[in-house]
Parts: C-alpha cells; sequence; structure tokens
C-alpha cells in the first residue's frame, strides 16, 4: 500500500501568517496566537467562518518542570476554537517526535477525509519564565530515574553524546558546527520576523562562546522565544480558487525509534538507521526522488542534526556531511550549494520547532519569498532527529 | 565509614517495582541488569511491555554483570541543570556499551576526572558514588591496562 492519496485530493497550503519571534513577549501566548491565525486566514483569502477544523502540535520542550496552562504556556486547538467562537468539525493535536509533521498528517488525513474542509495548523512556543532546562529536583522517579541521580539531564549533555560520537568517528572538528550555526544566523538575519533580525554571526564569535557540554556551545542550540506561526490548508480542488499558488502535501513520514534506549540517550548509529528508514519511506509516500528535491530544508533545533540529516538525506555520504559544510556546501547564497538553511532554521530564527523548514518550503515553493526568492519545485521540509522526527515533502503541481 | 554529605544534595532516585532490586544491588556496589522472564533479554531501563518481545509480563529477574564494558561516546558537562552538581563542575559523562549485556549502553559519570583520556573504544569498569545513606549511584572508571 503506497498511502498515496490521489493528486486532485492532496492537501495544499494556502495561506500562512507569522508573528514576530521575541525572546519574551509583551502578550500572552494565546494572544499572539489568536492575531495570528486571524491573519493567516485572511491571507489565505477566507472568512474565519468557513475554517473547519484545528489541528496543532503543543508540546512545551522545557525541561524545568514549568507548569503547562493553555492559552498561556501552550496554545491548545481546542482553545483556539473556543476563543475564535466557531464551530469546528474537525479538532485534533499530535504528540511526540516530530510534533510539526504529525500536525500536518492530521490535517491532511482529515482533509482527505472529508472531515473538514478548510483546516487551521499552528504551531505556539513559549520561552516560560525561569531556567528553561534546570530543574530544582531532589528526588526523581519513573524513567528518569535512570539517568538523572548521574547528572544526565537536558539536551545539552543529549546532543553532546549523539555528536561526540560522529565527530570522533569521522573526525569533525569544531569548525564544522560554526559553518552550520553562522549559515543559520545569516539566514536568519534576513527574516523580519526572526528573532535574529539583523544579528548575523561571524565564525569568531562562534568559536569564542564556552562549551558546556564539549563539543556543544549555547549556540549549537536554538534559543527558547514567543512566537507562533499559522498555516491554512485545503484541498487540492478548492485550492485552485484562493489567490495564493497553492502549495502541495505530497507525503509525509514520521520515525518511531526501533531500539530500546535510556532517556534522552540518542547513540549515532540509532539515530541514522532510523533515519534511512524514515527517508525511503518518505521517498516512496512522496513519489519523488531524490533528485526532484531542491530545497531540501533540513532541522537544527541542534546545529549538529543539520549534518545527520544532509547524510539520511543522501544529500552526502555518510561521514563527510561535517566537510561539506566546512567547504562552503550548504552556503545558500553560492551557486550549486544545498540550501538546507536558506530558511534561517531554528538556529537563523528561534526555537520554533520546525516551522521555519515549513514556512521556507511554503514560501518559496508558492513564490512569495521576495528578495529571497529562488527556483525550486520540490521542497523537503525535516523535523527533530531522523530516527524520532519526521518529514513533509511539499511541491508547486499536485502530483 | 560515614558518607561524606555533599553541601547540595544529588536527586536521589525513588525505587518502584521495576527499578528496586537495581538500587539495592547499587548500595551494595554491584551492578545487577533486569532481564525478561519470557524471552531473557537484558533490558535497560525496564519497562512493560518487554521491549524485546512484547510480553505484557517480563517478570523482570535481576542479573549480576561485570560491569565491565567500552565507551562509545562522552562529552564533559560545564554547566548543570540538577541540583548538586555545581560543585563536579566539569566532569565527563559517558555513553557505555556494557561487555555482556549485548545492546546495553547505560551512561554514568566518569570518575577520573575532567581530562581524564578517552578515546571511543576505551575499556572501563563499573564504580559506585555514594551520594546519601544507602544510595549509591553507578559510574564509571577507566579500565587500568
Amino acid at each position: 500500500v503506497s498511502g498515496r492519496i490521489p493528486a486532485n485530493r492532496r492537501a495544499a497550503i494556502v495561506g500562512f501568517a507569522h508573528s514576530r519571534i521575541q525572546r519574551r513577549a509583551d502578550q500572552t501566548l494565546g494572544e499572539i496566537t489568536l492575531a495570528t491565525v486571524r491573519d493567516a486566514v485572511a491571507d489565505a483569502g477566507l472568512e474565519l467562518s468557513r475554517v473547519d477544523g484545528f489541528v496543532s502540535a503543543t508540546m512545551l520542550p522545557a525541561g524545568g518542570g514549568h507548569a503547562i496552562e493553555d492559552g498561556t504556556s501552550i496554545v491548545t486547538p481546542r482553545w483556539l476554537a473556543e476563543q475564535l467562537g466557531v464551530t469546528p468539525r474537525y479538532v485534533a493535536g499530535y504528540e511526540g517526535g516530530g510534533q510539526l509533521v504529525g500536525s500536518v498528517a492530521l490535517a491532511v488525513e482529515a482533509l482527505d477525509a472529508g472531515a473538514a474542509d478548510y483546516v487551521v495548523l499552528h504551531r505556539a512556543l513559549h520561552n516560560p519564565p525561569g531556567r528553561y532546562h534546570g530543574n530544582p529536583m531532589t528526588e526523581v522517579g519513573g524513567l528518569p530515574q535512570w539517568t538523572a541521580p548521574q547528572g544526565y539531564f537536558s539536551p545539552m549533555p543529549m546532543i553532546g553524546l549523539t555528536y561526540n560520537e560522529y565527530a570522533q568517528r569521522y573526525g569533525a572538528p569544531r569548525e564544522a558546527l560554526a559553518a552550520v550555526v553562522v549559515e543559520a544566523r545569516k539566514n536568519g538575519s534576513r527574516l523580519p520576523w526572526s528573532y535574529w533580525y539583523g544579528k548575523p554571526l561571524t565564525r569568531a564569535e562562534y568559536l569564542d562562546a564556552p562549551l558546556v557540554a564539549d563539543p556543544i556551545c549555547r549556540l549549537d542550540c536554538d534559543i527558547p522565544v514567543d512566537g507562533v506561526a499559522a498555516f491554512v490548508l485545503t484541498r487540492a480542488d478548492r485550492a485552485q480558487d484562493l489567490p495564493h499558488p497553492p502549495v502541495y502535501v505530497a507525503g509525509h513520514a514520521t520515525a518511531i525509534p526501533r531500539v530500546h534506549r535510556l532517556p534522552l540517550h540518542r547513540p549515532l548509529d540509532d539515530v541514522m538507521a532510523g533515519g534511512f528508514d524514515l527517508v525511503r519511506l518518505l521517498w516512496e509516500r512522496s513519489g519523488v526522488v531524490r533528485s526532484d528535491i531542491d530545497l531540501p530544508q533540513a532541522y537544527d533545533g541542534f546545529s549538529p542534526l543539520v549534518l545527520l540529516w544532509l547524510e539520511v538525506l543522501g544529500l552526502c555520504p555518510v561521514g563527510e556531511a561535517h566537510r561539506v559544510v566546512l567547504e562552503g556546501g550548504i552556503d545558500s547564497d553560492r551557486a550549486g550549494a544545498i540550501p538546507v538553511l536558506s530558511g534561517g532554521g531554528a538556529l537563523g530564527s528561534g526555537r520554533m520547532h520546525g516551522v521555519p523548514q515549513m514556512l521556507e518550503c511554503y514560501l518559496q515553493l508558492s513564490r512569495r519569498a521576495g528578495e529571497r526568492q529562488r527556483r525550486a519545485n520540490a521542497g523537503v521540509a525535516c523535523h527533530g532527529f531522523p530516527h524520532s522526527g519526521g518529514a513533509v515533502v511539499y511541491s508547486v503541481e499536485p502530483t | 565509614m560515614a558518607v561524606e554529605e555533599p553541601r547540595v544534595a544529588r536527586p536521589i532516585p525513588v525505587p518502584d517495582d521495576l527499578s528496586r532490586p537495581y538500587w539495592e544491588a547499587a548500595a551494595r556496589h554491584e551492578l545487577v541488569l533486569p532481564r525478561c522472564a519470557q524471552c531473557g533479554a537484558l533490558v535497560l531501563p525496564p519497562v512493560v511491555p518487554c521491549p524485546g518481545c512484547g510480553h505484557g509480563d517480563p517478570a523482570y529477574d535481576f542479573v549480576a554483570v561485570s560491569g565491565r564494558g567500552h565507551v562509545q561516546s562522552w562529552t564533559r558537562l560545564r554547566q548543570a541543570f540538577l541540583p548538586g552538581f555545581e560543585a563536579d563542575l566539569p566532569f565527563l559523562l559517558v555513553d557505555v556499551q556494557l561487555d555482556d549485556a549485548p545492546g546495553v549502553r547505560m551512561i554514568g559519570r566518569l570518575l577520573d576526572g575532567p581530562d581524564a583520556p578517552l578515546r571511543i573504544g576505551a575499556a572501563v569498569s563499573v564504580g559506585f558514588e555514594d551520594i546519601a545513606p544507602k544510595v549509591a549511584v553507578p559510574a564509571f572508571r577507566l579500565a587500568r591496562t
């Protein structure tokens, strides 16, 4: 079973809006979300009353034990529908790795099933007060008892272990991560909504940053922010009548880790094997081959993930991505380079959890990228770790 | 010998039905691993159903292992995200494949200091940190060659 949806029933993105990305907003996350969703619906040329589906993933990726409050630290699709005063036919949320990919899947399947005709997909990210990952726990039960008593807690040592395994195995220097972060910040500095707008980073500034979990420094992690993005999706047969060129969801795939591990433990071989499985599934379901993709967008919540996505997507041989980035191979201003961070990524925008990758695919393929417009017809937006996240293929054509 | 109290306590593991024998053994400075009674797989951490065979009643027993293994990766932590580790910064965390537990990897502190010479494949053996009365946490030491 291919899982493919007929072309005339394919889901398409037909509008979007993005809030300013701020370190700490002076409005609540709920207020920002309401405004952003109204803007997205208007952008799609629709009245709010036409929207009958709401999907999202709400996970707040902080480890500091913060209280979760709907409308303040997260925004569920149900809260959104209530506040907008509409009576939707379909409300659903996704939980787990690759949050944005899971949300897209919900929207796509709801549209194909006829459960909704116009779906708003939003992602709202909050930077809670206090320490983001620092946790004052004095005792620890459940799964974290297997790692926290050793001091293994928070994503910093997590990505430190995964990436040091790569760096030691293939001889990757710290300069490789510098190349990734500098590229993301260069592109992010050109995005008016980005937290890093007008603030590129130099290689020297990167290399001067103190390490937190060797060889990882703070700049290898996207910065926590308050920010909201919203997209409107509908079916191909309806998308033709709307003002902007539709961007079609050609296929999506979500990875489920195969190997049972300790909490936060993501060994390199697990990540790569799961990533190759994911990508094989993605090409099958999308009906594309790698050479069709001219706008790959690597997930970069942690800079090393860009190297791993380059390799599992087949854009370079295993163990070679660090050389590719060092040689300018992902410089989006260079002809012939692989523009995996042309949308600024999370490192160049702020912690928007897969939104920058999806947004870049939408903006470029709908020809709405302005001065940044590239020639591209098919994109892939990656989210998370390759073995536990997911990816979506977007195209300008519904086939 | 009395355990020296750290100025700020580290998080204390709270044993449950799936972990109690592990922590009781650790307090005696012994490393044991949960083994599924249905399929015989060593499983860390123990969960229901068994990740090896899917059985809903793994009835884990706990078997002693040598505690010897080889380093697959490591990171030097320079910032504490939990209480009780500040005074130890920086310290090394190692990712260890255990020699007599195929596929089982443990993560622990390396007790040889922050500048211990490490390489992929370095041999280590388990050690224990006494962090409170009758509470010890598995860690690792470089094996003498």
